[in-house]
């Protein structure tokens, strides 16, 4: 069934490549990488930003008490919604909504209230921390923040989470119930993520982080907040945005029993470029979920041959976690702006340090390149068998 | 023009009972089921106060005896409603109808369980007591898996961490799923067990009732919580007739707001609610005339309490006060995450025996509310349409029309 398009007419990013479009895709054209090694609290690759300050860009009510994934959601909020031109524009706030992708963002604050049970007992515990310490708090925290009086949701679907508040936050768009929504994700590292990601053997040495590439030992987080602010094209227009990008259509499966994690993710592309009306030959880009690991590249690589199989010119195929990292839900979001980047005429990023494909056959952008289609899939994964696929457009004719 | 979406299906697990009819016999009782927990407890805390659900064999049958059944208990509990909810409306693991069919799950405080049992260990063994294992234990995400994997699900499978709206917020998302044509068949609903941050949290906030909690009553002090899960089978109508399933309600539509007032209270005057109220009567083209019955959100706080009352009125004007209301969280307590999706089958349920589930332990209605609420046991009554109300922490709020089908 197909879907009627969604404007985006709002980004907002901080990564540590840069805190803008602009400057994340001349870092990312430049071949740059923010992936190193951590010293703590395990040594292993990691792509922390060590600059963040959330004040730069946000000066909200409660700032100091949230924790470090909520600021970075309250501040690309800012960001998206400077860029969408709805900032102090007096933009009705029961149109105003927020779908949060947050798988992890409230654990910190979690681990520290039920920590501080056990240690300090109930009655010396701090009352206002608790609100803070359940799923939705971030996303409640910053419709607050911004006075999103339309909706607050918050999905917890991992990696796959990003693309699927994009596929939700659309919906609602779509459907006329938000005028303008505000999806948004964060990661930020605790020392429990990267303790028990490195214990599982997800996570590796600097040095043997590779993506797509058959050689790489395992992932590498990466730290970033991301916001896109969608409205309808009517709206758009109305209000003389020029959009950024166009949400064409967004899909998701699962991995059942006895399924292969590319068929599923292979299935969710199929869907989202058929709800589009996408023919293969107009997709310039696939802005790939791949991270390092060999289940999820093995799994994105197959899963894209087999979508783009008998497609007359194969698209360029990037994956940004490469130069930032794995940011699980928020990785999505990232993908996606650097997909409408492209499509809107920056350089395509390299895939960082690909010499050995762990599937041959796509055509992996070695250097940062130029892309000649209209049109990008983006894709995603979750640890538990969650797949999303995103077709996106141009915001306008080149 | 979007697809009519039916309910096919109902499966709760609440302190209320595990069968259908054994949870409509509790609701119309008008007893409470809240007392003192035995299956969980809390450092410092003196006996806690809950409606606990009593976990079956069947659902430690499931494959699952690996599963923790502690730690774990969340999703068990909302396995336990997923498996009943299918087998209520005909399906089964493995069956072709579910292939493509997709889970919305909702939960509040989801895994913490899993972070409380790291938090012991932490403390006994530092950084040493975090294992390779965590942070997939941990996954919310896994709860919606879980339950998707067990019956051989392929379509769209999502968390929905909304608060006490999340049981309502995912069946919004399961009706969208089936009338955009996404899947013609989405399991929705939401399960939450008892967690420590659950009740240490609202003790320190003083939002606990000191006794059992009295939705709508003069001396209403606090939330119960109880533990449980309800799940729901939404079916595209065409799609439920043509392999025979029993259409027990259908979804008119639904309505979203957030407060965005305050971090845990409610917005006072009700004005979120008013909004969700009437976007799902608008979005559904339902008159407000045409609503028969109010499944109250009911918490049995102060401001909660007030702040739907309010919004009711401000909605329904003088109406308001002669349609039949009720709360059933002072019979099976507040379950979080999975209080609309039960609210919801308790519903279908009304809609289904026309009649009106009471309000446990009110005794005395607060006389700044003035309206009809039911009390004591199950009124009879001719039920069309019903509207459920959810709200959570943050100000999210969600409501649901259900009809009955002719």
């Amino acid at each position: 069934m197909s879907q009627a398009p969604v404007a985006v007419t709002g980004v907002g990013v901080l990564t540590p490549l840069g805190d803008s479009v602009a400057s994340l895709m001349e870092a990312l054209s430049a071949g740059r990488s923010s992936v190193g090694s951590l010293t703590s609290p395990a040594v292993v690759a990691g792509s922390p930003m060590h600059d963040f300050e959330a004040t730069r860009y946000a000066n909200v009510r409660g700032m100091r008490i949230y924790n470090r994934a909520t600021r970075l959601g309250i501040c690309a909020t800012r960001l998206a919604l400077k860029d969408a031109g709805l900032e102090d524009a007096g933009y009705p706030a029961e149109r105003l909504g927020v779908v949060m992708a947050g798988t992890f963002a409230h654990f910190d604050t979690l681990i520290e209230y039920d920590r501080s049970l056990v240690t300090q007992g109930p009655s010396r515990t701090n009352p206002a921390l608790m609100p803070l310490a359940i799923p939705s708090a971030p996303g409640a925290v910053i419709a607050l923040s911004f006075g999103a009086k339309a909706c607050s949701i918050t999905l917890a679907d991992g990696g796959a989470g990003g693309l699927d508040a994009v596929g939700l936050g659309a919906r609602l768009v779509r459907s006329g119930r938000v005028g303008a929504c505000v999806v948004v994700s964060a990661l930020a590292f605790f020392d429990e993520l990267i303790l028990s990601a490195a214990r599982a053997g997800l996570l590796t040495a600097a040095d043997d982080f590779r993506v797509f590439d058959r050689r790489s030992r395992g992932t590498a987080f990466g730290e970033a907040g991301a916001a896109l602010v969608l409205e309808s094209i009517a709206d758009a227009k109305a209000r003389g945005v020029k959009p950024k990008g166009l949400l064409l259509a967004q899909a998701s499966t699962f991995c059942r029993s006895g399924e292969d994690l590319e068929r599923a993710l292979g299935r969710a592309a199929s869907k989202s470029i058929t709800a589009s009306d996408t023919d293969l030959h107009t997709l310039g880009l696939c802005s790939s979920g791949a991270n390092g690991t060999a289940r999820v590249d093995g799994a994105e690589g197959r899963a894209l041959l087999r979508v783009l199989d008998g497609s007359p010119n194969q698209p360029a195929v990037a994956a940004v976690k490469a130069s930032l990292g794995e940011s699980l839900d928020t990785a999505g979001l990232l993908q996606t702006i650097v997909a409408m980047a492209a499509l809107s005429g920056s350089p395509a990023p390299a895939v960082l340090g690909l010499a050995e494909p762990i599937v041959p056959g796509l055509a992996y952008l070695s250097e940062a390149t130029a892309i000649r289609g209209k049109r990008a899939l983006v894709t995603a994964t979750s640890q538990t068998g969650a797949c999303s696929a995103l077709v996106v457009g141009q915001g306008a004719e080149r | 023009m979007a697809r009519r979406v039916v309910i096919t299906g109902c499966g709760v697990v609440s302190a209320g009972g595990n069968e259908l009819d054994a949870f409509w016999n509790s609701l119309v009782s008008g007893k409470t089921l809240i007392g003192v927990v035995t299956n969980f407890t809390c450092p410092e805390m003196d006996a806690l106060t809950g409606a606990e659900a009593v976990l079956t064999a069947d659902e430690f049958g499931m494959g699952l005896a690996e599963k923790d059944p502690v730690a774990g208990r969340c999703a068990l509990l909302g396995l336990g409603a997923a498996r009943r909810a299918l087998a209520h409306a005909g399906l089964s693991a493995g069956d072709p109808a579910l292939a493509d069919a997709g889970v919305v799950f909702g939960s509040t405080m989801a895994e913490e369980r899993q972070v409380s049992n790291l938090s012991e260990r932490w403390v006994a063994q530092g950084a040493d007591g975090v294992d390779g294992g965590f942070l997939t234990r941990a996954d919310n995400h896994k709860l919606a898996a879980c339950v998707a994997d067990a019956f051989g699900m392929g379509g769209p499978v999502l968390l929905n961490a909304t608060a006490c709206s999340s049981g309502n917020a995912s069946i919004a998302w399961g009706y969208d799923a089936v009338a955009d044509g996404v899947a013609d068949v989405m399991l929705a609903g939401g399960a939450d067990t008892f967690t420590h941050s659950l009740f240490c949290g609202f003790s320190r906030m003083s939002a606990l009732s000191k006794t059992v909690c009295k939705p709508f009553d003069k001396a209403r002090d606090g939330v119960s919580f109880g533990e449980g899960a309800g799940m729901l089978v939404l079916e595209e109508l065409a799609h439920a007739k043509a392999r025979g399933a029993r259409i027990l309600a259908e979804v008119l539509g639904y309505g979203l707001s957030n407060d965005a007032y305050h971090v845990t209270a409610p917005e006072p005057n009700g004005a979120g609610f008013v909004r969700a109220i009437q976007q799902a009567l608008t979005s559904s083209g339902t008159p407000a005339e045409r609503v028969d019955y109010i499944c109250a959100h009911g918490t049995g706080t102060q401001y909660n309490d007030q702040g739907e009352v309010r919004a009711m009125k401000a909605v329904f004007g003088e109406r308001a006060t002669r349609i039949p209301i009720s709360s059933i969280k002072s019979t099976i307590g507040h379950t979080n995450g999975a209080a609309g999706a039960i609210a919801a089958i308790a519903c279908v349920l009304s809609l289904d025996h026309q009649m009106v589930p009471p309000t446990a332990n009110l005794a005395e209605p607060d006389p700044e509310f003035g309206m009809d609420f039911v009390m004591d046991r199950g009124r009879s009554a001719t039920l069309s349409t019903c509207l459920n109300m959810s709200a959570g922490f943050g100000g999210a709020n969600a409501c649901l029309l259900l009809a009955r089908v002719s």
